[in-house]
């Protein structure tokens, strides 16, 4: 089996490409984009298995013949993994993207309203009444007001 | 024992097999997952038991490590193993009643079991998993799961909230798998333990790379400051459930993550003052999020991010003490966040809103609830003798050991956000719970279930409190190991990096090795 | 002791039971909970004040230092009798206090209990830990108290305020016992902590600033706790509680938790220069602030409330003095001073109950009205005030005389002024809560009773009786102030002339002259500009530090998810990327290419991707997607990877239909936004992303020191996998336990898909029926409004038309889905050739699944060809034609597959094997003969199964349920999402 891993210089850059152009594409807010950017991204990883996995060889197959010139057979099983895996990503990230057309009449990712909404306050500095909750009232004027639900039904004076 | 330990993924995943097969026969559904779950957990407590005379592995399929996968079980995975069985079997319970499974929430039953059978199994795997392309394989088990039941009933809310949390996590994914195809260039095996002897043996500078390939990659999982912003969008939208689940798990398989990373694969230490920095910067700006908020979940949400700093300053003090505190924190804080995710369901069941600004009176409307909350609240909030002040205590006396500067710093940060903590809980109880509600609307009766599986919860976090002696004792035996490492690789490399056999003794074959 | 607190903890917890049963009267019941405590200790007292005090250890988490350790000494002798004598008064008192209909009693008992018993704890335990443990629960529980009247904004802030600010003390303090505990001779146990630092172990050879900075820190605890400056403004807001919270709580207990922490460290620490400073600075400057707040004051609450502001500074700054004569006036002044308010505030507590207000202004002529209540008032007063032969007056006396001994004259002298000022401010309350006032219609009481009187009555009678006997208090208080450096002061009621004497009747006389000048005193007191206020500082705090929580959300939590994911590339860029350019090697030597096809195959790869990328419309980039993926299939294959690029194949395949199946619906071309800096700032991410990943495998292969375990594979693969082909050995038996996850993968992501595209179907599994043909009348698929020939042949034109002008039967038509399909959309040709291929290529599909072991295939493969010929049948005969060609569920695919994979996971374990272990079978069939059969193919037979499934389930979602979608008539998608 070859454990030559001195990097064809070609793989590398495909595989920077690749994740490059991904990456690019899943920076993007249309989640059909997403999906593309995600699958050429990860083509691009794939690549970078098989410049782990080390130079080019003969299929890994055990026909009695030598296995001297054989390519590594790990990084295909892991590769062969997480194309499936990808798979099933992407279908279901193309769902949501079908889905949030079905609602949105469009596919592109929306910001968090909650946030936006903070955003804004802090910008105009107000606390909602209910939770700052105190009226800016003096001691005086709450004792004032403090009573307790004392008894009533003692012996009254005559 | 062995023989246990591939149960808790196999068991569910099969359960989850027949769940889809049965799609439209919900109640059944509904009984398969929770034996499937109660399995799990009765396996787990076993495990705990077993592992503490030495971690067990397994040769799944009889190939021996470094060549099959190993699956490992020390103290640290059993404990996980067994505190997330026992938070999703509660939730399991929790849910079967509460609106996931039902029409108001409009999604299908046919996959909610199955999903939450499914996301278990990812979790376990995760946790014993002691391969580290299985390990990747457990996560998107896991992600998949968290992505159908987070878009749950594909509301508008849920659709967008879902899917940064979609993107963020292939993003996570992919900067996982990159840092996989990256080791195995360098060391060529994924076997963790193997990874343990020969990362170490790297040049210097590609050990760093590698670390922080890793470190970002479980950084996104876990929530940790500045890779956390996703997290608190995402989860609160969900239905109670899930969102309980998710806080629970999934951060703490991130954190899980980290600790083997730090602990068993790059014991240098090299991080630990960026990982401190880290951490006191996730607390404090994680708490003043969950101050900024006046929604019930994601005010959680954000405490959950916060807390995660607690866990990763424990790890970061790469000390015994310091990395039991972690531990035992992780343990208490799966089971307090969660728990108050629950609580925070019962709300939102009651006062048909998790928005402060529109609860109310609860107090007078519920006062079970209330002390639930209270109970739970108080927990997260660090209030003795509960395991949050337990864990916090311990984190403090670690970094009194360890007295440096920094780690005084970490102890004042560490406090100020268990104030802020308070002071968030707290004024959630006041406007929730005391002050009277502006607009009036009729109290729903809660499900006997959902209240029972809160209180179920809410009595497991005081019970640890009450059994912290030996739980401290516990994770310290732990921690001691995993510094060590060698009990790990041990157990794992009997023979060292080069078995001469690479099988076990293979069965029912029926004349040999033909 | 221990017993005792479970007791409290049981009565708690039994109380709203209690109360619902017995009503009021409960109280009366519960009193004999903190009263056992306190019968408890007086039965102790002799072991207390002995030498060895009783104690009690239960190890708690002994990995931490906590345990459940008690120890009875004279100081907790002292305050359990406190805690537990008049915490029963309280309740005794509570009975008649409150109204029948009350709310919440049930509640307010079991906290008010729960209270006492974390008091009792809190006073009673050795252990440093436990002490915080029972110090929070305190806060806690007072915090419930504060708010009983949750209805009341002043009461919800009075109680956020108290529990905010106790516990920022009481975190300070753990910090505080915490650094003590991890410093050298530390420990948690209280009593060692003291005797070492009595003799200068603690601390020894660490840095000189750990125990200042202990010392300020736990200090910081018991000042806020006792509210003293500058956190005394939580003390009288906390009035908002139900008086005989106030009277145990804020008079009698809790506040006296700083006072006993200080008490109970200052025989080791008050040495220290840190610790003088802080505790008279503070101790003092609380004496003359309260006193002087209090002067200004006209409800009888929030009087007495400044009050004891004023007097727990000065109990903080006596017992923490650090003189052994001192201490002792302390001590006798905690006594005193539990005695003689919690008395007051029940008077007060009265004088609400009876006549309905608290304001002195209002109030006449109680004296006559209600004598007993006021004798035991002006008894109570007296004693505050100092007047022999009160306890108050014992106490201060001893202070004055001991510091007259020591001649610290500064001390004194400020003791003596907040004296005055005490003497006027008790002067004012007798005056203003009994006199009988000129212009103030006279009060009456409405009620009276003898029950609520008795407390007070008690507790004063109790001030007089400590007062007569000094000599015996002296013994009970004599062993804890012999802890103290200093020579030993005495209590007694005559000191004979000298310099206490002297200043007592200045102090008498001076406070009378005070009272009398109230008025001018008032408006003066009005008139000066009053600095900002500690209350006001807080509630500022509050504003500020809600606006920091939003202005640093805002910052970090953008809600964007480009922004978040622009966050993670950068960081890894920046960090894992500039690891490897500026600490990483590159290799010694790369080549251009494996082979110069390499080159070629790359650059298309890269080119088409490219074109993806840039292309605005929607299937334009899908198919360009397509090729690219095509072309790494071609890749694998010349890279000796078969089984990858067969798998590529069908996945690029696949993908691309389901691509094709949902673009189609959506709009053609990408939304066209303006994009300015953020695109190129999008560009830069991915370029560097791309670098980083370039520079990163390389500097990796160039680390390259070991042989991989790969090594190992081609032998093992075939002696122990039984296969040739080591890919699919690997897949289905060597790390098979990666292709179990990965198909659990696959079936929820399947289901997932269906669970968002079939929202309207309540078990989100496809309905067969659903997509198998009704009637000859069903809706036409794919119909884009052409003339539909099919339709008009169905039409009669008189009557029931012949048979034979009927669409085709059964059996005499390619695919009976076709003629669902709209008659544009059929192709003969296409419906003959699937017809055709269809079962060629189920063939091969099985032959894959069987061949997978030795050649290249597998359950993979296999599924998936099977999965494509489906999709051709769906392509050609539309949905219908899908329900014909496999009437199958896949939910019963997808999960019969998972079982049956997993099932082969589980059965070794059963034989005593792995989980996932493969055995072989030889046997010999009728035709084949000998065969060998790796039950590893059973596993790989549940990965057929449910591959299939998955192509189904996605046929079935994106395809058939899409066309449903697009055929409903008048039902928005609004709608179909609605529903």
């Amino acid at each position: 089996m070859t454990f030559d891993v001195t990097p064809s210089i070609t793989l590398v850059i495909l595989a920077a490409v690749l994740v490059a152009v991904g990456i690019h594409l899943m920076l993007e807010r249309s989640l059909t984009r997403i999906v593309i950017g995600l699958v050429i991204a990860s083509n691009g990883v794939n690549v970078l298995f098989l410049v782990a996995g080390g130079r080019a060889g003969s299929p890994p197959l055990n026909e009695g013949g030598s296995v001297a010139d054989m390519a590594d057979p790990l990084p295909q099983a892991m590769v062969l993994t997480a194309i499936v895996i990808t798979l099933g990503m992407s279908a279901f990230l193309l769902a949501m993207a079908y889905r949030s057309w079905q609602l949105n009449g469009h596919d592109e990712v929306q910001d968090d309203l909650e946030d936006r909404r903070i955003v804004r306050r802090a910008a105009r500095d107000v606390i909602a009444r209910r939770v700052r909750d105190d009226s800016g009232a003096t001691l005086a004027e709450d004792a004032r007001v403090t009573r307790d639900e004392t008894a009533t039904d003692l012996g009254a004076v005559p | 024992m062995t023989w246990l330990v591939p149960l808790p993924v196999v068991v569910p995943l099969f359960a989850a097999g027949l769940a889809v097969v049965l799609g439209r026969r919900p109640r059944l559904q509904r009984w398969i997952a929770t034996l499937a779950l109660l399995t799990s957990l009765a396996v787990a407590i076993a495990l705990i038991i077993a592992v503490d005379d030495g971690p067990i592995v397994v040769n799944v399929g009889g190939w021996v490590a470094p060549v099959g996968i190993a699956l490992v079980i020390d103290r640290l995975s059993a404990l996980m193993l067994a505190v997330s069985v026992a938070v999703t079997l509660a939730v399991l319970v929790y849910s079967g009643a509460q609106g996931v499974a039902d029409k108001r929430e409009g999604a299908p039953v046919a996959v909610y079991y199955p999903t939450f059978l499914v996301l278990s199994a990812g979790v376990s795997n995760a946790f014993i998993s002691g391969d580290l392309f299985n390990l990747y394989v457990g996560f998107e088990i896991l992600l998949a799961a968290s992505f159908v039941l987070i878009t749950l009933g594909g509301t508008r809310d849920r659709i967008r909230a879902g899917t940064i949390y979609v993107v963020v996590s292939l993003m996570s994914s992919l900067i996982f798998l990159t840092a996989i195809a990256l080791i195995y260039a360098a060391t060529g095996t994924v076997n963790i333990a193997q990874l343990g002897i020969r990362l170490v043996e790297l040049d210097p500078g590609l050990q760093l790379v590698l670390h922080l390939m890793l470190l970002i990659a479980f950084g996104i999982k876990a929530a940790v400051f500045p890779l956390s912003a996703w997290l608190p969008d995402s989860y609160p939208t969900a239905p109670a459930p899930v969102t309980a689940v998710f806080s629970g798990l999934l951060t703490k398989v991130g954190v899980y993550a980290i600790i083997r990373t730090e602990v068993l694969l790059f014991p240098g230490g090299r991080l630990d003052t960026a990982l401190l920095v880290v951490a006191l910067v996730t607390m404090v700006v994680g708490i003043l999020g969950a101050v900024a908020q006046d929604d019930v979940k994601r005010m959680l949400s954000f405490t959950l991010l916060s807390h995660i700093g607690f866990m990763v300053w424990g790890v970061a003090l790469s000390s015994v003490t310091g990395l039991s505190a972690a531990v035992f924190y992780v343990v208490h804080h799966i089971t307090a966040q969660t728990a108050l995710f629950l609580v925070a369901g019962l709300i939102e069941h009651l006062g048909g809103t998790t928005s402060l600004t529109r609860l109310g009176s609860l107090a007078r409307l519920a006062p079970g609830l209330a002390l639930l909350y209270l109970l739970a609240a108080m927990n997260l909030g660090g209030i003795p003798p509960m395991t949050g002040f337990l864990g916090k205590v311990g984190l403090l006396q670690a970094s009194a050991e360890a007295g440096t500067p920094l780690a005084w710093t970490l102890v004042a940060g560490g406090l100020v956000t268990s104030l802020l903590t308070l002071y968030a809980v707290t004024k959630a109880w006041n406007m929730a719970f005391w002050q009277e509600a502006e607009s009036r609307r009729p109290a729903r009766p809660m499900p006997a279930s959902m209240v029972g599986a809160t209180s179920g919860l809410v009595a497991m976090s005081l019970a640890l409190a009450v059994g912290a002696g030996p739980l401290v004792d516990y994770t310290d035996r732990a921690a001691r190991d995993l510094r060590l490492r060698t009990p790990y690789l041990e157990a794992v490399l009997p023979e060292g990096q080069y078995p001469t056999d690479v099988y076990e003794e293979a069965w029912g074959s029926v004349d040999g090795q033909g | 002791m221990l017993q005792l607190l479970i007791l409290h903890a049981l009565a708690a917890l039994a109380a709203p039971a209690l109360v619902g049963w017995l009503g009021r009267r409960a109280f009366l019941v519960l009193a004999l909970v903190p009263g056992s405590a306190a019968g408890w200790a007086v039965a102790q007292t002799g072991a207390a004040l002995s030498g060895e005090p009783p104690s009690q250890s239960f190890l708690w988490v002994g990995g931490l230092g906590m345990h459940l350790t008690f120890r009875l000494d004279a100081l907790s002798w002292l305050m359990t009798l406190i805690v537990g004598g008049i915490g029963a008064l309280v309740l005794v008192y509570s009975a008649a206090y409150f109204a029948k209909g009350a709310s919440a009693l049930g509640r307010f008992a079991a906290v008010f209990v729960a209270f006492a018993g974390a008091m009792l704890g809190l006073v009673t335990t050795d252990n440093t830990l436990a002490l915080y443990m029972f110090w929070e629960l305190t806060t806690i529980f007072s915090y419930l108290l504060i708010g009983h009247y949750h209805e009341r904004q002043a009461s919800r802030r009075a109680a956020s305020q108290a529990i905010m600010v106790t516990t920022l003390g009481g975190l300070a303090m753990l910090a505080g016992l915490v650094l003590l505990g991890s410093a050298a001779g530390g420990t948690t146990s209280l009593s060692l902590l003291v005797e070492r630092a009595a003799a200068g172990e603690l601390g020894a050879g660490d840095p000189g600033l750990l125990l200042p900075a202990a010392i300020v820190l736990i200090l910081l605890g018991a000042v806020s706790k006792s509210a003293l400056l500058p956190f005394h403004f939580w003390l009288p807001a906390a009035m908002a509680a139900p008086t005989p919270v106030s009277a145990y709580l804020h008079a009698a207990a809790m506040v006296k938790a700083g006072v006993y922490l200080v008490a109970r460290l200052a025989p080791g620490f008050g040495q220290e220069g840190t610790w003088r400073a802080m505790v008279l600075a503070l101790g003092l400057g609380t004496l003359l602030l309260g006193g002087y707040r209090a002067l200004r004051q006209h409800d009888l609450k929030l009087l007495l409330a400044f009050g004891t502001v004023s007097q727990l500074g000065m109990m903080i700054a006596m017992v923490g003095y650090g003189s052994r004569a001192v201490a002792l006036a302390g001590l006798a002044m905690i006594a005193a001073h539990a005695l003689f308010k919690a008395s007051l505030f029940l008077v007060v507590g009265i004088i609400d109950w009876s006549v309905g207000t608290r304001d002195m202004r209002e109030l006449s002529g109680l004296g006559r009205s209600m004598p007993v209540v006021a004798a035991a008032a002006t008894l109570a007063t007296a004693s505050m005030m100092g007047l022999p032969p009160l306890a108050g007056y014992v106490a201060k006396e001893a202070a004055l005389e001991a510091l007259a001994h020591d001649g610290d004259w500064l001390v004194l002298a400020i003791l003596a002024v907040g004296s005055t000022l005490t003497v006027a401010y008790g002067l004012r309350f007798l005056a203003g809560a009994f006199a009988t006032k000129e212009g103030v219609v006279a009060s009456s009481p409405r009620y009276q009773s003898r029950l609520i009187a008795l407390p007070p009555v008690v507790l004063a009678l109790a001030g007089l009786a400590v007062g007569v006997v000094p000599a015996a208090v002296e013994t009970a208080l004599a062993p804890h102030a012999a802890l103290y450096p200093g020579d030993a002061g005495h209590l007694v009621l005559w000191g004979g002339f000298g310099v206490p004497l002297a200043v007592t009747l200045a102090v008498l006389l001076g406070g009378y002259a005070m009272f009398r000048a109230r008025g001018p005193i008032e408006r003066a007191q009005a008139a000066v500009v009053p600095v900002p206020s500690a209350d006001r500082v807080y509630r500022r705090s509050l504003v500020v530090l809600e606006n920091l929580a939003a202005d640093v959300t805002a910052v970090t939590q953008r809600g964007s998810l480009p922004a978040y994911l622009s966050i993670i590339l950068a960081v890894t860029v920046v960090t894992a990327g500039g690891a490897a350019v500026l600490e990483g090697t590159l290799p010694a030597s790369v080549r251009t290419a494996d082979w110069w096809g390499q080159v070629a195959i790359a650059v298309f790869i890269a080119i088409t991707a490219l074109l993806a990328a840039r292309s605005r419309r929607r299937l334009k980039a899908v198919l360009l997607l397509g090729a690219s993926g095509y072309g790494m299939a071609l890749l694998f294959a010349a890279h000796g990877a078969p089984d990858l690029a067969l798998t590529q194949v069908m996945v690029e395949t696949i993908t691309l239909v389901i691509l094709v199946l949902v673009l189609r619906r959506l709009p053609t071309y990408f939304s066209n936004r303006p994009l300015g800096g953020d695109r190129y700032l999008r560009m830069g991410l991915g370029i560097a992303s791309g670098l980083a990943v370039g520079v990163m495998g390389m500097v990796a292969v160039a680390g390259r020191t070991a042989t991989p375990v790969s090594e190992y594979l081609p032998d093992a693969t075939y002696t122990y996998g039984y296969g040739r082909n080591i890919v699919n050995v690997l897949l289905v038996d060597t790390r098979a336990w990666d292709t179990m996850g990965e198909i659990s993968v696959i079936l929820v992501a399947a289901t997932g898909v269906a669970s968002l595209l079939f929202l309207r179907d309540r078990t989100g599994i496809v309905d067969p029926a659903r997509n198998r043909r009704r009637s000859e009348r069903e809706g036409v698929v794919w119909d884009d409004g052409g003339p539909d020939l099919a339709a008009r042949m169905r039409q009669s034109p008189a009557g029931g038309a012949p048979q034979w002008l009927r669409a085709p039967a059964r059996g005499q038509q390619w695919l009976r889905g076709g003629t669902t399909l709209a008659p544009r959309r059929r192709s003969v040709i296409f419906e003959i050739g699937t017809r055709l291929v269809f079962h060629t290529m189920i063939m091969l599909s099985l032959y894959l699944l069987f061949a997978g072991h030795n050649q290249p295939g597998g359950g993979f493969a296999g599924g998936l060809v099977a999965g494509t010929a489906l999709m051709v049948r769906y392509l050609a005969g539309g949905r219908y034609e899908l329900g014909e060609a496999l009437p199958l569920q896949a939910g019963h695919l997808l999960g019969g597959g998972l079982v049956v994979a997993t099932g082969a996971a589980l059965i070794p374990l059963a034989f005593g094997g792995q989980a996932l272990q493969t055995a072989v079978f030889e046997l010999v069939l009728p035709v084949w003969g000998d065969v060998k059969i790796a039950t590893a193919l059973l596993f790989d037979v549940g990965v057929y199964v449910l591959v299939l499934g998955l192509v189904l389930d996605v046929l079935r979602s994106l395809g058939a349920e899409i066309d449903r979608h697009g055929e409903i008539e008048g039902v928005s998608d609004e709608e179909v999402a609605a529903s």
